[in-house]
């Protein structure tokens, strides 16, 4: 009897990228749950809106995901040429409703769903189609997305409030009332208001939709660790290097630890670290080159908010080291050939690290020195007004 | 250090009390080559053989193919070898009558100088049973010192060896302390998989008879069997190029027993167990059979395909075997077994760029970088695609289902 053959092995593992992928699409499903609590249904119960006017949420979400899953099909039906039925089983082979969820999930309650859209459609097709689609794409696609109304849109984004949040600092997140503070601030001014440190960690503190609960982020990447989905390394790389260089910044500051866990539970963070930046397409492959990787991010995001105006910096860090991501697959590969060479790097990371401290400790300086002048000023002002 | 990955092994399967004998076949197929290297025929039609008789050479190393049995020469003829290719083969008619060719037989199997032992290894064509089909007396050249029985058997259905042991405990140990007597030996560890406590058991209960042999459990992984990664497992030693550079050979447990039959008889092994196996097969079975079997004929009289038409056979284990464009293949030496599994049509989508290539390699090369480099020839040398041992785990563990061993194996001739 005769078979056609074909190369082996004959046996798989049972594993695939689909499964991958739903498994991140559970994990991010945990949280779109959260967004729903957090957001409608306590909405509900503590605001005296209506129902149907808190759903924001939800209409953020299905733009977000329905905009993707279009943009990618007609990209594919109308530009490729490969017709409506090819275009049909390639879009389901490169996932786009997952860079629709993770987009919405890093926008503020409030967004238009305009600009959810527009972000959707830019990052599937200037994120990924462009490059050529999925597993060839250089940055990460929801973050260019996310990128591009950010600073298109900043003021039509929306507020970070929802419908029962209290206007505690101004509808301020807390990274922009750590700036707005000169970075260095009392327990009670940094945390307090917004509740406390438990707050942070559970989510009920105003931020973008999904990035609030880092309980459930946590959750989530435990569970994709188990399973082996995400790299896993560069998370914990990327969250022990801000944490590292922040209580180093709260040590001088004679701050207690809770400034560190501050730094780590506000912002974008541990949603950066855990669903962007792990992003496989889009991150160094070596292991070593993923523990460098994700120091690099850490170094870069803390640099960002504490010498620059940008708040957050986890969404620039991860799509400025994306294009290095070649150059730490790199250092992963001189280690795969001889680890005893792993000191250079370590070394030189020691070194960016501390000289990140002196920049980030010497800018805060000069930054709390200028906003005491003009308090003295204004006081000064204020006095002789008065006389 | 733990490279690989543990596979469900269904070993289960194919593991029965009863051996199918098929060993009186009417014609046999010779195959003319040995270890992938072609041979030159020895014999003209119309020529009486025995069993024994010298009937083809493979001319580098001077080594014989022998013939299983005796009878006429037919015809020399073309036949379906276990790499999936058509190879020369010389077809003897047999007469059944087990006539052998007369050699002087020494009562005791120890007795023999390692020079005569290695011309009787030689002699007798004793080759890799394990799958390789490598002269078994190269092996054994030089001053040794260990010797690391392989029945670790790491492929997937595979249960020819473990059936062996079964039987033949006794037997293989006997030999085992005749080797190591001729060769000056003073270790010697059998390794088995934890798991496999068929082997265990067959031969602990003989085991305190005989000092410095071990049976030593290795790790449930893929593919410890394979010669580096056991040598580096059990004795923590690394080698170059052969394990008798650092004093170790390395062979598989049925190798032992046609060492065996050389030191004893004088012959070459004439049988062997070939494990039929796999869920395409409706009567999963070990069966003994005539060196030169055209295994159609077994096959159909076992059972039944029971997949139709979408099926794989595999010469060997699922991992590193070949699938067969046809079922007619010959028996012969290195064939462990034959795994029949329906085709699993996977969607090969883009690599995503996981790295879970690279984590599984036991070679410790990087695939996924090798794949991506293929154009560049410069480059490609320094990833050492050579060191490839072509287990096929990062084609197993890929979740985008590409073939990764096929471009490494492409890169090993880009690099040649």
């Amino acid at each position: 009897m005769e078979f056609e053959t074909n190369v082996g092995p004959y046996i798989k593992s049972d594993n695939s990228t689909q499964k991958m992928m739903i498994r991140l699409l559970i994990s991010l499903s945990i949280i779109v749950c959260f967004v729903v609590f957090k957001n409608i249904i306590m909405g509900y119960y503590y605001s005296t809106e209506s129902f149907v006017s808190l759903l924001n949420p939800i209409y953020m979400i299905l733009t977000g995901v329905v905009v993707s899953y279009l943009s990618e099909y007609l990209y594919n039906a109308i530009i490729l040429k490969t017709g409506f039925k090819r275009a049909f089983t390639n879009t389901n082979k490169s996932y786009p409703t997952i860079t629709g969820l993770l987009l919405s999930l890093l926008l503020p309650v409030n967004t238009p769903i305009w600009i959810v859209a527009l972000g959707a459609f830019v990052a599937n097709v200037f994120g990924k189609m462009i490059f050529g689609g999925f597993g060839k794409n250089i940055f990460n696609p929801a973050l260019i997305g996310y990128m591009f109304v950010a600073l298109l849109f900043s003021s039509k984004l929306g507020g970070y409030l929802n419908a029962y949040e209290l206007d505690a600092v101004g509808g301020v997140t807390p990274l922009a009332n750590l700036v707005n503070n000169g970075y260095i601030s009392s327990y009670n001014v940094l945390v307090g208001s917004y509740g406390s440190l438990f707050n942070f960690f559970v989510g009920t503190i105003p931020g973008s939709m999904g990035t609030v609960s880092k309980l459930l982020i946590l959750i989530a990447y435990i569970y994709l660790t188990i399973t082996k989905t995400i790299k896993w390394r560069i998370s914990v790389a990327y969250i022990l290097t801000a944490f590292l260089l922040t209580l180093a910044i709260g040590i001088n500051y004679n701050l207690g630890i809770w400034y560190p866990l501050f730094n780590i539970l506000s912002g974008g963070l541990l949603f950066g670290a855990v669903f962007n930046s792990t992003d496989p397409v889009t991150s160094p492959i070596t292991s070593n080159g993923q523990i460098f990787y994700g120091i690099a991010l850490g170094v870069m995001t803390i640099l960002l908010r504490f010498l620059t105006p940008y708040t957050d910096g986890v969404v620039i860090s991860i799509l400025f080291m994306n294009v290095f991501v070649f150059f730490f697959d790199k250092i992963g590969i001189k280690l795969h050939d001889n680890i005893k060479k792993k000191y250079i790097p370590i070394l030189i990371s020691v070194i960016i690290l501390v000289l990140s401290y002196f920049l980030i400790i010497n800018n805060i300086k000069e930054d709390r020195k200028t906003t005491f002048d003009i308090l003295n000023k204004i006081n000064s002002e204020i006095l002789t007004y008065k006389i | 250090m733990t490279i690989g990955l543990t596979l469900e092994n269904k070993k289960r399967m194919s593991i029965s009390n009863e051996i199918v004998d098929f060993s009186d076949p009417s014609k046999v197929y010779i195959p003319l080559i040995n270890n992938n290297v072609l041979c030159k025929s020895l014999v003209k039609k119309g020529k009486k053989v025995k069993k024994g008789t010298i009937i083809g050479i493979r001319q580098d190393i001077d080594f014989p193919i022998l013939s299983s049995v005796s009878g006429i020469v037919l015809d020399e003829d073309s036949c379906l070898y276990l790499n999936n290719k058509m190879v020369p083969c010389i077809v003897i008619k047999n007469d059944k009558k087990d006539s052998v060719v007369k050699k002087e037989i020494k009562k005791d199997i120890s007795d023999y100088t390692k020079d005569e032992y290695i011309e009787v290894l030689k002699d007798c064509a004793v080759t890799g049973m394990g799958g390789s089909d490598f002269p078994a007396f190269i092996k054994y050249k030089g001053d040794l010192d260990i010797l690391i029985v392989n029945a670790v058997e790491c492929e997937p259905y595979l249960t020819s060896d473990l059936m062996l042991t079964k039987l033949k405990a006794e037997i293989i140990l006997d030999t085992i302390e005749a080797i190591m007597k001729i060769n000056n030996i003073s270790k010697c560890f059998i390794a088995y998989k934890e798991d496999n406590k068929t082997i265990y058991y067959s031969l602990l209960r003989l085991i305190k008879n005989y000092d410095n042999i071990f049976i030593t459990p290795v790790k449930n992984i893929y593919p410890i069997g394979w010669e580096r990664y056991l040598v580096s497992n059990i004795l923590k030693l690394e080698y170059n190029k052969y394990p008798n550079e650092i004093g170790v050979v390395v062979n598989n447990i049925s190798t032992i027993f046609a060492i065996y039959k050389a030191l004893k008889f004088k012959r070459s092994i004439t049988k062997r167990i070939i494990t039929i196996s796999g869920e395409g097969f409706s009567n999963p079975i070990n069966v003994l059979v005539k060196v030169g079997t055209k295994m159609d004929y077994v096959l159909n009289k076992l059972g039944d395909y029971t997949y139709n038409d979408n099926l794989n056979i595999i010469a060997g284990g699922p991992m590193m075997g070949v699938a067969l464009k046809d079922d007619s293949v010959v028996a012969t030496n290195n064939l462990n077994g034959l795994i029949v599994l329906p085709k699993e049509d996977d969607t090969i989508v883009d690599c995503i760029k996981c790295g879970k290539c690279i984590k599984v390699c036991p070679s410790n090369i990087l695939p996924v970088f090798i794949m991506n480099t293929l154009d560049n020839k410069s480059k490609l040398k320094k990833f050492n695609p050579e060191l490839c041992c072509e287990c096929g785990l990062c084609s197993y563990v890929c979740p985008s289902k590409i073939n990764v061993r096929e471009y490494v194996k492409h890169a090993i001739k880009e690099v040649k």
